[in-house]
């Protein structure tokens, strides 16, 4: 029985870890499209310029070194940071792409709200009623 | 510095552009600081080469018996200013050890984005005849310490012209393909002169059109390209012939397939160029990922069709470190077998070479 309440202990450690570590991708509250997690991968891997509506993407990112920035390019993109940032400089040094403007978990909420185009993401625990969501990881 | 007209133009056009005030403009960079060595190697007596590892053709990156930090270290600077609407101007300036850090514009170019779609861009640019070509100088961008020196052998680099660039989705597919064309004249070739003829040699690429076609999903990548252009070349001022003419032409096709799976991944490249004789090269890598550390094993060659024709390949085992999250430390072993004795390049030889590279 001991063992079976470790491990029921353990489980909620886990899932209460991960939920704390959940992501959310925002929007402008304006935003109609439609936006799956398969269109979000490819926005943020700058495959995908604009939205189904047609309007062009203006792409925002946490630093790299917010751990927010590491789960989201880890569970959304699959890819690991040093991966992500390899994939963007042959990119952005090619002509080929703009890597994301950066902006902060401060900063963050505002740039989405001040840009009908805007789209990033941040911990679900900072969403605000100012911004969509629109996929969670 | 040298200075092409139409860097200059691009220069021009950035300063103008950056001080109205709808531009926004961003700096970044790149850079990477390699050191090296042959441990043994054989040179090519009856050229008086010594034992020597050329790393990288077209730079003539070339390493000997004592350590040196020139041959491959660099430092790139890159300004970009989007002027909204879909136009931007960018600039490139590459500084390299093995050119006595003189920087020079490797890229200056303005883009247009028509809409999601097409971009229409003109200027000066990189040669995209092989996958790594548009950023070979980016070592933070690729696993090795270099793309491997069997396939890019060629000795023009960059072009000047224009290129239209389509980008869509089908499904879980993504498409892109590039259409360029233009000229390069290479008042002094460095490979060919400095390295195989020993005299200033003028390589004059020109009526270049080539295409490239790039279709990718999650874990699968696949590149075709192929280009046509006319070689003209002078020696010492002498224009070369060929058969009694003063060109010839040339035809290059190549075809990349990378493959990634979880950890594992698989990077493979082809290609043929068909100018008097017909020269192929290939490359296979195989990598895992653990953590922050990519181990990788890579083979490649090059094999001109003739009789003793140039002949040479690389089997290369090597690690990649990514120890902060804009820098990574690689370190290589590299073995060259040299199998001409008339178009021997180097002779064979073992080496190593290690270093950082960055991005910021």
């Amino acid at each position: 029985m001991n063992l079976l309440k470790a491990i029921f202990a353990s489980t909620i450690v886990l899932v209460s870890f991960s939920s704390i570590a959940e992501v959310s991708v925002i929007v402008n509250t304006a935003n109609n499209s439609t936006i799956d997690s398969k269109l979000v991968k490819k926005i943020f891997l700058g495959k995908k310029k604009a939205f189904p509506n047609g309007n062009k993407v203006a792409l925002f990112t946490l630093p790299d070194d917010n751990p927010d920035s590491e789960h989201f390019r880890q569970a959304a993109l699959k890819k690991s940071n040093s991966q992500y940032k390899s994939y963007w400089s042959k990119l952005a040094f090619t002509g080929k792409g703009t890597p994301p403007k950066k902006a902060t978990d401060s900063e963050m909420i505002n740039k989405i709200k001040g840009n009908t185009n805007a789209i990033g993401f941040i911990n679900s625990d900072k969403v605000t009623a100012d911004v969509k969501v629109v996929a969670t990881f | 510095m040298k200075l092409t007209n139409i860097a200059k133009a691009s220069i021009a056009s950035l300063i103008l552009f950056s001080s109205a005030s709808s531009a926004e403009v961003n700096l970044s960079g790149f850079s990477s600081i390699n050191a090296g060595k042959v441990l043994s190697g054989t040179g090519v007596e009856h050229y008086g080469v010594p034992p020597t590892f050329l790393a990288d053709y077209p730079n003539v990156s070339a390493y000997e018996e004592e350590w040196d930090f020139d041959p491959e270290s660099l430092f790139g600077l890159q300004i970009s200013a989007d002027l909204s609407d879909g136009l931007s101007a960018t600039a490139q300036v590459v500084a390299r050890g093995v050119n006595e850090w003189d920087p020079e514009f490797e890229w200056a170019y303005i883009s247009y984005e028509f809409d999601e779609n097409w971009t229409i861009q003109a200027g000066k640019k990189r040669l995209p005849l092989f996958y790594y070509s548009d950023f070979y100088d980016v070592g933070y961008a690729y696993v090795w310490m270099r793309p491997s020196a069997d396939n890019y052998t060629w000795q023009i680099f960059n072009y000047t012209g224009m290129n239209v660039l389509y980008t869509t989705d089908i499904g879980d597919w993504s498409l892109a393909a590039n259409l360029y064309t233009g000229k390069e004249d290479d008042k002094e070739n460095k490979l060919l002169g400095e390295f195989f003829f020993g005299a200033e040699t003028r390589e004059i690429w020109k009526d270049i059109l080539g295409g490239v076609v790039n279709i990718s999903k999650d874990w699968f990548e696949a590149r075709f390209t192929a280009m046509q252009y006319t070689n003209e070349r002078y020696i010492d001022g002498e224009q070369t012939t060929w058969d009694g003419k003063d060109y010839r032409d040339g035809s290059f096709y190549g075809a990349a397939f990378n493959f990634d799976f979880e950890n594992w991944f698989v990077l493979t490249e082809l290609s043929r160029l068909d100018l008097d004789e017909t020269f192929d090269s290939m490359m296979i890598t195989f990598g895992y990922r653990y953590n922050n550390f990519t181990p990788f094993v890579a083979y490649s060659d090059f094999d001109q069709d003739a009789e003793d024709g140039e002949n040479h390949n690389t089997q290369s085992i090597g690690l990649r470190w990514d120890f902060h999250s804009s820098a990574a430390f690689k370190v290589q072993y590299d073995k060259v077998e040299d199998n001409s004795y008339g178009l021997a390049v180097a002779g064979d030889s073992e080496s190593l070479t290690f270093g950082i590279d960055l991005i910021f």
